[in-house]
C-alpha cells in the first residue's frame, strides 16, 4: 500500500496497512534544505526540494503544495513582510476603504508571479509523486480572504454594517477561489485544504456565519474535487455541522483542544477526521512528551478507519529539532491500529 | 457599583441582546434614551459597565466571538462619545485612574485588539495614549517618559512580532523604568502561548480586551512608586 492508497483508504473507510499521517512541514522544508525563507517562498523549485527533503526525512502520506495565504493576498495587491525563519505576513492590506472594493482586481493567473508560485509548485509535486502520494493544496476560503485584503477589523465591520459591500467583495473572492481551486485540481492536486482562520465561532457570530454560508455553498459546489476543512488555529466545533454539509467536503481537521468523539457525535462516522497534534508546539516538546501526546491521539482513534493523524494549527516551526518530529513519526509507524 | 435590581438587569440583558444581534445603532440609541431619563453616570456604572464585565467573562469562556467583542466595543465607544459632550457627566468625571501608552509592536499591523483595549480602558477611566501600529521600541519608552505613564500596553498578534516586545523590556530596564512603568502585553499569540508573557519580559496579560482594565488596575497596584 503506498501513501496515496493509504489516504484513499481513510476516505473510503477501508483498513490501511498502518495509520496514515501528515504534518504541516511546509515551512520546515526550508529548514531541511537550509534555505532562507525569502527565496523559499518565491521559488517553486526550492519548495519542491523542501518537500522532497520532508519525504526523505519523515515519509508522510500527504505533501503540501506552496502554502502562504499572505502570498495569495499579495496577488490582489497586498504588501508583504518577510521575516527570517518564518512564513511571510501581510504588512499592508490593499483595501483601506470600502469604495476600493469596486476597483479590486481579481488576479490574472498567467501574469501573477504569486499565483504562478502556487501553481508551478503544485505541478512539480503532482508530476513527481503522481499515483504515489497525496498532494494537498491550501487555498484561502473566499470568506476569509477579505480579512487579509482589508484587515480583520474592517472585514468584521463590513460584515456587520455594510451588507452591500459584503456581496461586492464575496463575488470577487468566490470567483477567484473557484478558478484557483480548479486550477490546482487540474494540475494534479489530490484535495484542496481550506483553513477557516476567520470563518469560525471564535471570530464571528452565528448570524454572520449564516450570512456567509450561501457564498461558501456556491463556491464549494463549483469545485471539481474534494475539500478538507482545516481549523486554521481556531476551534471549529460550533460550526462543524455546517462545514460538514458543504459540497465536496470529505474531511475536517480539528484544533488541538477539540474532541474527536464530540465531532463524531455531530457529523457521524463517514467523513474523515484529521488532527490534532499542535504543530507550532513541537519546538517546546521533549521526546517523551511528544510520544505521550502522539499515543493519546492514536489510542483515541484506534478503531476509526476514517482518521488521518495530522498536525493542527500553523506550521511546525523552522527551528524544531528533527529528532522530535522523527519521534512522532516513529510512534505513528510503530502503532498497531485496529488491534 | 450598586447591587443589581430586576429593572437594571433587564436593561443589561436588552443591551446584550441587541449587541448579540449586531444592532449597534439601536443599542446606543437605547442607552442614550435611558441616560436622558436618568443620567450618563447611572447608565454607565449600572448598565453598560456591568454588562461589559459579564460579556468579558463569556468571551473568556469561548461563548462569544471576536465580532461580539467588536460590536460591544463600538457601542461603548459611541456611547462614551455622547457622554463626553454632556456637561453634567464632564463635571462629575473623576481623575483618570492612570496613564497607559498603547500600541502594536514593531512590524505588527493588526490593530483590532489594540483598538478594543483602548476603548474598554478609556471607558473604565484610564487615560490612553494610542500610538497605533508598527511602533518602534524607542517610541514606547520615550512616550512613557513624556506622559509619565504608569503602564505600557503592547499588542502583538503573532509569535514573530511578539518577540520584538523583549526589546521594549530591555529598553525600559536600561532607562531605569523597571517596576516604575509596568509592561502589559496582549494578542492572540499570548493566548496560545501563555509562557511567552514571561519570556519577553511582560508583567501581565489579559485574555480579552474587556479584561484589560482589570489587568491595568492590578499592574498599577504592583507599581514601584
Amino acid at each position: 500500500m503506498n501513501s496515496l492508497e493509504r489516504i484513499l483508504a481513510a476516505v473510503t473507510g477501508d483498513e490501511a496497512d498502518h495509520q496514515p499521517f501528515t504534518m504541516l512541514l511546509s515551512l520546515y522544508g526550508a529548514s531541511l534544505i537550509k534555505s532562507d525563507t525569502f527565496p523559499y517562498y518565491r521559488d517553486p523549485e526550492l519548495w519542491f526540494d523542501g518537500q522532497q527533503a520532508v519525504v526523505d526525512q519523515f515519509d508522510p502520506d500527504i505533501l503540501i503544495s506552496p502554502f502562504s495565504f499572505p502570498i495569495e493576498a499579495e496577488a490582489f495587491g497586498s504588501e508583504l513582510v518577510f521575516l527570517k525563519n518564518y512564513a511571510p505576513n501581510v504588512r499592508k492590506p490593499i483595501i483601506t476603504s470600502l469604495s476600493q472594493i469596486n476597483s479590486l482586481t481579481v488576479p490574472d493567473f498567467e501574469k501573477s508571479k504569486a499565483i504562478q508560485f502556487f501553481l508551478k509548485g503544485n505541478e512539480l509535486l503532482s508530476q513527481h509523486y503522481k499515483g504515489n502520494r497525496a498532494i494537498a493544496s491550501p487555498i484561502h476560503s473566499p470568506a476569509d480572504l477579505p480579512s487579509l485584503l482589508m484587515g480583520i477589523e474592517m472585514w468584521i465591520d463590513t460584515l456587520l454594517f455594510h451588507p452591500e459591500s459584503v456581496d461586492q467583495i464575496m463575488k470577487k473572492t468566490v470567483d477567484h477561489f473557484v478558478r484557483l481551486g480548479n486550477e490546482f485540481l487540474a494540475g494534479g492536486t489530490t484535495f484542496l485544504v481550506v483553513p477557516v482562520n476567520f470563518t469560525n465561532p471564535m471570530m464571528i457570530s452565528e448570524k454572520i456565519f449564516s450570512r456567509l454560508l450561501p457564498y461558501l455553498e456556491s463556491a464549494f459546489s463549483q469545485l471539481k474535487g474534494p475539500v478538507v476543512i482545516h481549523n486554521g488555529g481556531c476551534k471549529i466545533m460550533g460550526f462543524i455541522d455546517r462545514f460538514a454539509q458543504l459540497p465536496n467536503v470529505i474531511a475536517l481537521v480539528l484544533e488541538p483542544t477539540e474532541s474527536f468523539d464530540k465531532a463524531r457525535l455531530i457529523i457521524g462516522d463517514n467523513l474523515v477526521l484529521m488532527g490534532n497534534f499542535d504543530g507550532p508546539n513541537f519546538v517546546n516538546l521533549s521526546g517523551e512528551k511528544a510520544t505521550e501526546l502522539t499515543l493519546k491521539i492514536l489510542n483515541n482513534r484506534k478503531a476509526d478507519k476514517h482518521f488521518i493523524f495530522a498536525t493542527s494549527n500553523a506550521d511546525i516551526p523552522y527551528d524544531t529539532p528533527v529528532e522530535i518530529i522523527r519521534t512522532v513519526v516513529d510512534t505513528i509507524r510503530g502503532f498497531k491500529k485496529y488491534d | 457599583m450598586k447591587p443589581n435590581n430586576p429593572e437594571t438587569e433587564k436593561k443589561q440583558d436588552l443591551i446584550a441582546s441587541l449587541i448579540n444581534e449586531g444592532e449597534k445603532h439601536q443599542a446606543v440609541e437605547l442607552l442614550h434614551q435611558w441616560a436622558v431619563q436618568t443620567s450618563f453616570n447611572e447608565v454607565i456604572y449600572n448598565i453598560l459597565e456591568p454588562m461589559l464585565v459579564n460579556w468579558g467573562k463569556l468571551w473568556m469562556q469561548g461563548k462569544l466571538s471576536l465580532a461580539h467583542g467588536y460590536v460591544s466595543g463600538k457601542v461603548a465607544e459611541e456611547f462614551y462619545l455622547l457622554a463626553a459632550n454632556d456637561p453634567e457627566f464632564k463635571n462629575s468625571s473623576v481623575k483618570a485612574r492612570g496613564t497607559v501608552i498603547l500600541g502594536n509592536i514593531e512590524d505588527d499591523f493588526h490593530p483590532l485588539g489594540r483598538r478594543l483595549v483602548g476603548i474598554y480602558a478609556q471607558a473604565a477611566g484610564w487615560n490612553i495614549i494610542d500610538l497605533g501600529t508598527d511602533v518602534p521600541t524607542q517610541t514606547f519608552v520615550e512616550k512613557a517618559g513624556e506622559y509619565q505613564a504608569d503602564i505600557i500596553a503592547i499588542s502583538a498578534m503573532m509569535f514573530t512580532t511578539a518577540k520584538n516586545i523583549l526589546k521594549v523590556r530591555q529598553e525600559l530596564d536600561r532607562n531605569g523604568f523597571s517596576g516604575k512603568v509596568k509592561l502589559a502585553v496582549g494578542g492572540a499569540v499570548f493566548k496560545l502561548r501563555p509562557e511567552l508573557v514571561a519570556e519577553i519580559g511582560g508583567d501581565g496579560t489579559a485574555d480579552t480586551a474587556i479584561d484589560a482594565p482589570a489587568l491595568f488596575e492590578k499592574l498599577l497596584g504592583e507599581k514601584v512608586v
